[in-house]
């Protein structure tokens, strides 16, 4: 098996980055299994659905050319495929933080039905401050879906 | 001494792991450098997806799940 290789720290962007690369080329990767995404699935022009499970048999199904950025519910799933990624020798990837719940939080449209998730919402803001700070400031609007 | 790495970010399986490694050690008197390795970053530096996973003197021998009794005993009279 493998040894150890020392990955740098990944490159984390927020949505609202994540929208930009996107209208810049990048390709988004949504490593969530496809019942979660089959249910409720960012609404970007391009995107590609690998479940973390599957990526080490399909990682080589990747542009490790093109801009990379990969996505999940919260950022966790996705953080891991990052690193793997990189392991992998990818150098265009980035994670984004906060995943679809934060995108949601950030208005940003989505396809399939809303859902709420009390317990993510409560715990942060989707400016990266406590939750009091983040509805004082208004910044939480309620996300577009296309249903 | 061989220096044992369990990787894993805290799960029970990486936690049950890391204790029956210790207990089988103990067990055949064999003396071992156990080491927790949690942080997400250098686990993936190992290029595997599945935890607990197990490296024994720099060497990834075990990826996904409790590794059996059988198993540790061969690793640490190798």
């Amino acid at each position: 098996m493998n040894d150890h290789t020392t990955l740098e720290e990944a490159k984390q962007v927020c949505p609202t980055t994540t929208r930009r690369l996107v209208s810049e080329g990048a390709l988004l990767l949504d490593v969530r299994e496809r019942t979660e995404v089959a249910s409720l699935a960012f609404d970007a022009p391009a995107i590609v659905n690998i479940p973390l499970f599957e990526l080490e048999q399909r990682w080589s199904e990747l542009p490790k050319d093109r801009e990379i950025v990969l996505v999940c519910e919260s950022g966790e799933r996705s953080l891991k495929a990052t690193y793997y990624l990189q392991f992998q020798g990818f150098t265009h990837v980035s994670n984004m933080e906060g995943g679809l719940l934060k995108w949601m939080r950030k208005g940003f449209p989505v396809i399939g039905k809303r859902y709420e998730a009390p317990a993510a919402a409560a715990t942060s803001s989707c400016c990266g401050g406590p939750a009091s700070v983040a509805s004082s400031a208004g910044c939480c609007a309620p996300s577009s879906t296309k249903e | 001494m061989k220096e044992i790495k369990v990787l894993g970010t805290g799960c029970a399986n990486c936690k049950s792991t890391i204790a029956l490694i210790d207990q089988v050690a103990k067990a055949k008197g064999v003396e071992v450098k156990l080491e927790k390795v949690e942080e997400l970053r250098d686990i993936m530096g190992y290029g595997f997806m599945s935890t607990p996973g197990v490296v024994i003197d720099g060497k990834v021998v075990h990826a996904g799940g409790v590794p059996g009794r059988d198993k540790i005993e061969q690793w640490l009279t190798a």
